[in-house]
Order: structure tokens, then sequence, then C-alpha cells
């Protein structure tokens, strides 16, 4: 294991340690505001399904209050009631829970409704991870609003680890095969730069065919015909499809070098498409499928 | 004016306020929380004794959302039967030509550049009526006063209009990247959920817009005679029109900049009160406002009901119940 790790883990020990100042009353969320929270949050309601994650992942579910529409994550929050989902929120069902603290996420709750709920006397905390250590941090903010800082630690020590072991394994590994992440079907959609699943590629040592200022450009095939991508991987949500009609539409398209080889993959869209410390499961799945050689055997011989 | 008419209008109006407040008593009583009647009551009465969560509720969350409800009704419905009038056509509607839309192109160009809400979005939006009136008028040969006004040509521009309007909205947003293009697209359905209670004070605006169309009340009837007629009765036919047409493309503008697109309340209002009072507009305006404020409130209530979870936008309601209606007088004015 790398020794920055420890060092990580250490100075985030040490930063939790301090006695509580950053908590007593006045915070400053992700996008800068500085907002009242109350001492220890007893009715909180979580407006995206990330949050709710990151909640029960704290154990601290027995706070929670009220969750969005798509929270099916872990399958206990989805006996909680809901607000409407993310993008439209039910203002009156929020303040009928009687809230004393509400999770928002700048990436997907808008703006004016997030306002209105500031507005009505209820303070908002905006969480806006746009990376992978920001997650961690978010889980670090989240756990000291929560009064959980301990399993925080653990969770992030925990991510930081695994994190740490796929680097380690792809570190000197010198093939670096092109890949196509495909998250939409009809028309297809992939991820450029600024999303978390180029961050996982390059972690898990690809090269993201679709990095670019635009965060989910649109190709069509006579695109993915040029980019010829070694690996192609598809999201299972993409277009509402099933995995075999994903992997059909590829099939014809033999002149692409990860259909000649045989190299499609379907993964799970829930791995990927939620800010959120099971990211970190979507890497260790992708590394596994970019360098088989490094992965499969490796863990059947050790288990570190 | 004469007594008797008098009597009317104010006979009329009591009747009709006291249905507004009825309903939108009921509309504030009801929502996706529970339907509390007598509790609403007791907390608009000013008893504070109930908790504190429905009183915030019912005074910001459904109060303002009812008035919004009714000036967005009330003015529709009056922008609809002002464009009858003028046009002498029963079936022109600020929605169905195009009017609406080209204030929606100005209202999303305004959105799309950060504008405020007032003056921004407002003031795109009401240039964007404005062209769109122009062109359709134009295209109609009605433009003050001198060809016979066709009602095909009329509707045809509106249409086509409104097909231009509805390319022109989705290529912006087509090229739109932004997470705005949600709010976008749920404005465009006709909303009344993105209202902010900071908004409301714009609304105060319409206010002066419905006096001076209700002073317009008697020579909107002369228009109906025809121009020569109103003109002979010492009308000045030119001004009338042109100012008419400012102030209900103002009015349409601001609702439009507020609610988004919410079609055919202009043509249903005006239709059933023509039935009921007759061609009279000093009875018609002050009907049409009511009626058109009651009945929007209503459709906004079964919009925030009959959903089981969320809510739908209260255009696809007012649309749903306006198209076949708008049919059905289309077959009875070929007969």
């Amino acid at each position: 294991m790398p020794r920055n790790v420890h060092i990580i883990f250490f100075l985030a020990v040490l930063f939790l340690l301090q006695p509580g100042n950053m908590f007593a009353g006045t915070v400053t969320d992700q996008v800068g505001r500085t907002l009242m929270v109350p001492e220890n949050p007893q009715r909180v309601v979580a407006l995206a399904p990330s949050i709710t994650e990151i909640i029960y992942d704290l154990g601290q579910e027995d706070r929670l209050v009220g969750v969005t529409q798509y929270s099916t994550y872990p399958s206990e929050a989805q006996s909680l009631p809901r607000v409407g989902s993310y993008v439209r929120l039910d203002i009156e069902k929020i303040v009928a829970l009687k809230p004393d603290l509400c999770l928002a996420t700048k990436d997907g709750n808008p703006k004016h409704i997030v306002d209105k709920i500031v507005n009505l006397g209820i303070p908002v905390y905006v969480i806006n991870p746009r990376n992978l250590q920001q997650i961690m941090d978010t889980v670090t903010g989240l756990g000291s609003l929560l009064h959980a800082e301990k399993a925080a630690s653990k969770l992030v020590f925990e991510m930081e680890k695994r994190i740490g072991q796929v680097q380690e394994r792809v570190k000197n590994e010198p093939s670096r095969p092109r890949v196509f992440f495909q998250i939409d079907a009809e028309p297809l959609f992939s991820a450029g730069t600024d999303t978390f699943i180029h961050e996982l590629i390059e972690l898990a040592g690809g090269i993201n065919t679709t990095a670019g200022e635009v965060s989910y450009p649109r190709y069509t095939w006579e695109d993915i015909i040029v980019l010829q991508p070694e690996i192609v991987l598809i999201s299972s949500m993409a277009g509402g499809l099933t995995p075999e009609y994903l992997l059909n539409s590829w099939k014809k398209w033999d002149l692409v070098s990860a259909v000649k080889n045989d190299r499609i993959f379907v993964v799970d869209a829930e791995l990927f498409d939620r800010p959120t410390p099971r990211l970190v499961q979507g890497l260790e799945v992708i590394a596994a499928i970019l360098h088989p050689e490094l992965f499969v055997q490796d863990g059947k011989k050790t288990e570190e | 004016m004469n007594t008797s008419i008098g009597k009317r209008i104010l006979l009329i109006t009591i009747l009709l306020s006291a249905l507004l407040i009825l309903i939108g008593i009921i509309a504030i009583a009801a929502g996706s929380s529970g339907i509390h009647f007598w509790e609403t009551l007791a907390i608009m009465a000013g008893k504070n004794g109930t908790d504190n969560a429905t009183a915030t509720i019912i005074w910001q969350i459904r109060l303002p959302r009812v008035i919004l409800a009714a000036f967005v009704g009330g003015s529709l419905a009056l922008g609809g039967l002002v464009f009858q009038a003028l046009l002498r056509n029963p079936l022109a509607e600020p929605y169905i030509l195009g009017i609406s839309g080209g204030s929606a192109i100005g209202a999303i160009l305004a959105m799309l550049l950060s504008l405020s809400y007032f003056p921004g979005v407002t003031i795109f939006s009401f240039t964007g009526s404005l062209l769109v009136l122009a062109f359709v008028t134009a295209l109609a040969g009605t433009t003050l006063g001198n060809t016979m006004l066709s009602r095909d040509s009329l509707l045809l521009g509106g249409v086509m209009m409104n097909a231009f309007c509805a390319a022109v909205i989705m290529f912006l947003i087509s090229m739109t990247r932004s997470f705005q293009v949600q709010h976008i697209l749920y404005w465009l359905m006709g909303d009344l959920a993105t209202m902010q209670k900071g908004q409301l004070p714009i609304l105060l605006l319409v206010l002066p817009c419905f006096m001076i169309i209700f002073m317009l009340a008697r020579p909107m009837n002369l228009l109906l005679l025809g121009r020569e007629t109103a003109a002979a009765m010492g009308i000045n036919v030119k001004n009338i029109v042109m100012l008419l047409l400012i102030i209900t493309s103002l009015m349409v503008s601001i609702i439009v900049s507020l609610s988004g697109l919410i079609g055919f309340v202009g043509l249903v209002i005006p239709h059933i009160f023509r039935l009921l009072l007759g061609p009279d507009h000093r009875l018609l305006v002050p009907a049409c406002l009511l009626g058109g404020a009651s009945y929007l409130i209503l459709c906004d209530l079964l919009a925030r009901l009959l959903p089981s979870s969320g809510e739908l936008p209260v255009g696809i309601i007012t649309a749903l119940i306006g198209a076949p209606l708008f049919i059905v007088l289309l077959l009875r004015n070929r007969t």
C-alpha cells in the first residue's frame, strides 16, 4: 500500500479529532454558502439519492425523515416518505415533514427551489462533489454535520485504501487501453473530461476516448469508427434498453477494434451515475475489465 | 351607461367574486401534504393554535400560488376576449395566434442570457410577442382597417407562426448544455410551481391593463359592428385597436414570463361567458377576468392533486380540456 495513503489518513484523523468548532452552529457548505445548522439534527431530508446513500453509509438513517423518488439504495430507503424527484421537489411535502436540516446537491437540485426552502426558514446544506477526493470530503462533511465523524473517517479510509490498491496495480502496466464509455443509447452519449467516469477510467489505467470540454457529448457511429476504442463499456441504464439489445447494437460495427476483439461490456449503471462511495466499486469493476491479467488472477491468489 | 347595465355588471361581479373566493379557499386547503379544510379556515382566520408547518404551507406555499393562478387565468381569459373582439374571430387566442410562442422565444433567450425575471425576461418576452403580433396581423391583412379580415388566413398565419416559434424554441433548447434545460422545459409546459414569492409584485403591473381594457369595453362592442360603423359612431378605430393590441400583448408577456405557456384559457372562458351573457363587453370583461381566475385555480388544483406523486404542469390540464373544446367550436362554426 502506498505510503501517502497512510499520511492522508493520519491527517484526516488529526483533522477530525479537532474540537468541534466547525460544527458549532455555523458551517460553510460545498458551494461556499454559510448557514446555521442545528447542533444535533434529528429530522433530515435528503434531496438526492446520492445523499440518502451516504447517510445510510454513515449509519445515520435514524435522522432521515424524507428522501426523493429514485432513492433506491439501500432498499430500506424506499420505505421513507418521498418529497418528489430531485429536479422536481415538492416543497409542500418537505415543509410538512418539519425538517431541521435539508441536504441538497448543486448538480441536480434547481437553485431556485433550494432558495425557496431556505426562505421558508429551513437550513439547506449543499454538497457539490466533482471528483473522488471531493466525495471523500463530502462524506467527512456530512459525517460532522450528523455527528458520525468516526464512521465517516472509517469510510474515507476504506475508500482511500481501495483506490490506492487499484493505482498500485496498474502503475507499472505499460498498456493504456482506449475506452469508450456509453452512458446512453439512441442517441449515443458518452462522458467528457469533467465527469466521474473520466476520472475512473484514468485511475483504472485507461484512456477516455471522449475526453473533452463537453461533459456529456453526443456521438454517432461514424465518430466511433474514427475513434477506434479498444474497450467499450455500456451503462446498463442506457436508453432503457436490455443489455442484449445494447450489445447487439455494437456487433455489426466489426471494423471497430473493441468489436473485433469482443471487448464490449455492460456495467451496472448504479455504480457509475451517483457521486457516492460506491464509485470505488465502479473503479474496481473498470480496472478489472481494462487489465484482467492484473486483477482476476491476483484477486484469487492473495487477499490483501 | 344606463342603470340596468350597471346593475348587471355589479351583480355578475359580485357573484363571480364569491365563486372566485370559494374556489380560492378550496385550493388553499388542498395540496400534496393533505386536505385540511377546517384547519385552513382556522389558520386563515388568524388562529395560530395549530402547528407551524401547516401555517407555513398555507401562507407561504399555497396562497402565493393561488394568487398567481388567479392573475394568470384572468389575464389569459381577458387576452383571448380582446383578440376575439379585435379580430372579430371567435377562435383567436394569444396561444393559438402564436403570440405566446413569440413571447416564449424572447423569454427563453433572456433566461439563457441569465437575465433577471424582471425586467429582463419580461421585456424580451414583450418584444417577442409584438414581433409575432405584427407578423400575424400583416399576414392576415387585418392591419388597421382596410381589407376584410379573413378568419382562415389569420388562423393559418397563427398556426404557422406557432410552428415556427416551436422550432426556434427547440433549437434554443438543443443548443443548451446546462441543466437550465430542465427548468425551461417545465416552464414551456406551463408551470406555476417555479414561481418565487418575490415575483408576486410583478403581477401588479397587469392591474392597469385590466383597467384600460375595461374602460375600452364599449368601443370593443362597437368594433364588433364593423370598422366603418364604429368610425361612424365616433370611435378612433386605429388608435383604439393599436392601444388594445399593445396593452393585451404586454399583459400576456408579463404572464408568460412568469408562468410559461398555458394554452386555451383565453378560448374556453370567453366562449362560456358569451354563451351565458351575450356579446356585451362591459359584462364580458369582468366576467372573463374573474371566471378565468377561478378556472385556472381549479386547473392548477387538479395539476397538484391528480398525480399520486409530484405534480403535472398546469398547461397540460388546460390543453387537455381546451383542445377538444376548440374542435367542437370549429365544427359548430362550420355548420
